[in-house]
């Protein structure tokens, strides 16, 4: 391979490099208000504590971004809108504390009732699945053991 | 290294040689007939709907759910039916939005594995009563996503109308298809540990599973009660197999239960590695895919079947096969389809429906009762390693064996204990927050929960047949159902609810939930009994070595023949039935008396 070559190729990966780095970091389906809505809500319901880190350091809000935006059906890209809208109403309520909130649209987390409780439903949930599917939630967060090659499965023989 | 199946399909196979066998599909029963035919040195066509596959290609199985764009979900263009099933009628997916629409079974997680290998339901829809029917449409069928719980029926099941005066007893015996249990057992390769029960007989079983400390305190609680908890009889082999150079033994990588069945060293049993790909060796078997058969052809003046027709998937060209006997394979419901499609002046019902049974006595298992909880020793306790196994425990049945319970038969219980990659308990701790977080930690070890599967009573009246109107994307008249649960799953599902969590408060576990609800009929993938084996051409389809009354050319070598559920899974049965079958079919063919 010649120098020209060499020089070819180095600026091509520049250019790749340069592109989807325009914007770094921005969300593809959500605004940058609805993102940080997200995120800040993820984060409530998944902290970083003691233990490990959070959702936020997970990048949960930036999964569900994805899957969003390449949701093959217009509704399930608006009920996500609608249902960040109904949040955001509930904590620009005077006096309102967004813990005291998410704790309301918990109480009925098994059978959810106003479209905000669903919305709940369908956060956490869906935050559940991002965060402990991620390389933090699986090993720091979980200390998963598995998905390696045993000889012998350690317990005991029924007998 | 291990060799893999060849994920090339073979649309131009000889099709002017007169074969000694057809087989249509290739899963359990047509793979188990392709390898004792082709052992006993006959000259076999093997056809199937779908694609060879290689799994090795599609089942990334240690891949980290982080390393993949969708953390091992389907594309955004798929849709998995579940709820579907209980809220509408079929057809389903007529007026679905997406693009591919496929059975429940793609909601599971790590489900961009069995995308490929399950049908899209707006291409195969069917019409009538409600029904989860899973199809899987490529090489091997539904073995490649099965939960490789491998175990025996007995006289119990056999000679069940001997007991409680139900249904019809089957043709045969436990003693008739004990050797070619054993047979499947050594070839294929099963783990297990002998209990010595006259109503779960042992198998010839290779290194067990092993239990963890929440199982073993059930299995123990339930000594104390007259009840079996063993561990998962899994057909895996976990010594491996010195016979077969496509298969390694398990590893225990905890894969099983996070990609809907598949194993991609094949230590679980998949009728491509196990059965096929050895056949292929032998220099006697052609394999055609994308080969949807849609009649058995019939000679006008004897009646006998003269092979098959099909049209190329793909190339949607129309094709004949000649064999000197057909065998059908499609699974329960395809091959009863395929019976009631072949109609001709010989068989004005259908090949083989003289009796009028084909697409009746359809039975097939109920499940959906179910416990869940927790033991409260394990909570807080540090990590073990619970799923690096192909899976938990089995309960065997209990009911109906001495005392006579309210409903008919019996039903056993699947189920496990421990932590997974993403554990349960993420998906049912309340609330949210660092409590939440720290109860999903907490709990996650210290989980365990069973679900119940029970016989369903095989009736007349439960049945399939061929709609008049609707067709499937291939032109090929699609079935209509007129099948549903009746009063004694109603009492038998009551009572799976009760006794498990009587069991679970027996051994002190804290119990979060349970159900005693039915799923949707279809739910456990275990279709039967729509061409069932009997010694009276009148009232039964098949003889005890499943070739029909009518067609004595003709064999039905799946799931159709069972006379009975059982509450025991089928495939093991299907592929040792199929074995005696295919031996007999061997000396008959040898002799000229076929």
């Amino acid at each position: 391979m010649d120098r020209r070559e060499i020089l070819k190729l180095a600026s091509g990966a520049f250019l790749c490099l340069q592109l989807p780095a325009a914007e770094p970091g921005a969300p593809l389906f959500f605004t940058p208000d609805e993102f940080e809505l997200l995120d800040k809500l993820t984060e409530l319901i998944i902290p970083t504590d003691d233990h490990s880190s959070g959702a936020h350091a997970a990048g949960v809000a930036a999964y569900i971004d994805r899957t969003v935006a390449e949701a093959y059906v217009p509704d399930e890209k608006t009920s996500w809108r609608r249902g960040l809208a109904e949040v955001h109403k509930l904590l620009e309520e005077p006096g309102a504390q967004s813990a005291a909130v998410l704790t309301k649209l918990a109480a009925n987390e098994k059978d959810p009732q106003t479209e905000a409780e669903k919305f709940f439903t369908q956060l956490k949930q869906t935050t559940a699945f991002a965060y402990y599917s991620s390389s933090l939630g699986i090993h720091e967060e979980m200390g998963y053991l598995g998905n390696v090659i045993l000889e012998q499965f350690k317990g005991y023989d029924a007998s | 290294m291990l060799l893999q199946f060849p994920a090339a399909n073979n649309p131009e196979v000889d099709l002017k040689t007169t074969y000694d066998a057809v087989i249509v599909g290739s899963g359990a029963g047509g793979g188990m007939a392709a390898h004792v035919l082709t052992a006993h040195g006959l000259k076999v066509l093997l056809l199937e709907a779908g694609k060879a596959q290689d799994t090795s290609k599609i089942l990334h199985s240690m891949q980290w759910p982080y390393d993949h764009p969708r953390r091992g979900k389907i594309p955004p263009e798929y849709h998995a039916l579940t709820n579907e099933y209980s809220i509408r009628k079929p057809p389903y997916a007529q007026d679905s939005p997406y693009k591919n629409v496929q059975s429940y079974v793609q909601a599971w997680g790590g489900s961009d594995y069995s995308k490929t290998l399950v049908v899209n339901e707006k291409e195969h829809p069917y019409t009538g009563t409600r029904y989860a029917w899973v199809r899987s449409r490529a090489v091997g069928g539904k073995t490649n996503i099965w939960g490789r719980l491998a175990l025996r029926l007995s006289d119990y099941d056999f000679k069940a109308k001997d007991r409680d005066g139900f249904g019809e007893n089957w043709p045969i015996s436990y003693a008739d298809i004990e050797p070619y249990y054993d047979k499947v057992d050594l070839y294929l390769g099963i783990s297990g540990h002998p209990e010595n029960l006259p109503y779960l007989p042992d198998s010839k079983f290779q290194r067990p599973v092993r239990l963890n400390h929440a199982e073993m305190h059930l299995r123990e609680t339930l000594k104390g009660m007259g009840r079996v908890l063993t561990p998962y009889r899994a057909g895996v082999t976990t010594d491996g197999l010195k016979h077969n150079k496509y298969r390694s033994r398990c590893y225990g990588r905890g894969a099983c239960s996070r990609h809907t069945g598949g194993c991609d060293i094949h230590a679980a049993f998949d009728s491509p590695t196990g059965l096929i790909r050895p056949a292929m060796d032998t220099g006697n078997l052609t394999l055609r895919t994308n080969a949807t058969v849609y009649e058995v052809t019939v000679d006008k003046n004897t009646g006998k079947a003269t092979g098959v027709s099909f049209i190329d998937t793909e190339t949607r060209k129309n094709y004949q096969a000649k064999a000197r006997t057909v065998l059908l394979a499609a699974s329960t419901l395809e091959s009863a389809r395929l019976m009631l499609l072949s109609k001709s002046s010989a068989h004005p019902n259908g090949i083989g429906n003289s009796s009028g049974h084909v697409g009746h006595n359809f039975c097939e298992h109920v499940m959906g009762p179910s416990v869940a909880g927790f033991m409260k020793e394990l909570v807080g306790k540090p990590r073990t390693l619970d799923d690096g196994r192909p899976g938990g425990f089995y309960v065997a049945r209990f009911r109906n064996l001495d005392k006579r319970s309210d409903f008919l038969r019996a039903y056993g219980y699947e189920g496990g204990s421990g932590t997974t990659m993403i554990p349960g308990t993420a998906y049912t701790s309340p609330g949210f927050g660092e409590e939440y977080k720290k109860h999903v930690r907490d709990y996650a070890g210290a989980t365990i929960s069973m679900g119940a599967f029970g016989e369903v009573l095989a009736r007349y009246e439960n049945a399939v047949g061929i709609d008049p109107h609707m067709k499937d994307a291939f032109g090929i008249p699609v079935l209509r159902f007129s099948y549903q649960f009746g009063e004694n799953e109603r009492k038998m599902a009551a009572d799976m609810a009760v006794a498990a969590r009587e069991m679970f408060e027996a051994a002190k576990f804290e119990i979060v939930s349970s159900s005693d609800k039915m799923l949707p009929e279809g739910w456990s993938i275990h279709e039967l009994g729509t061409a069932r084996m009997g010694n009276d051409p009148k009232t039964s389809v098949v003889n005890q070595f499943q070739q029909s009354h009518d067609v004595k050319n003709l064999l039905v070598v799946d799931g159709a023949t069972h006379v009975s559920a059982s509450c025991q899974n089928p495939t093991w049965t299907i592929m040792a039935l199929c074995w005696r079958s295919c031996d007999n079919l061997a000396e008959l063919l040898k002799k000229g008396e076929v």
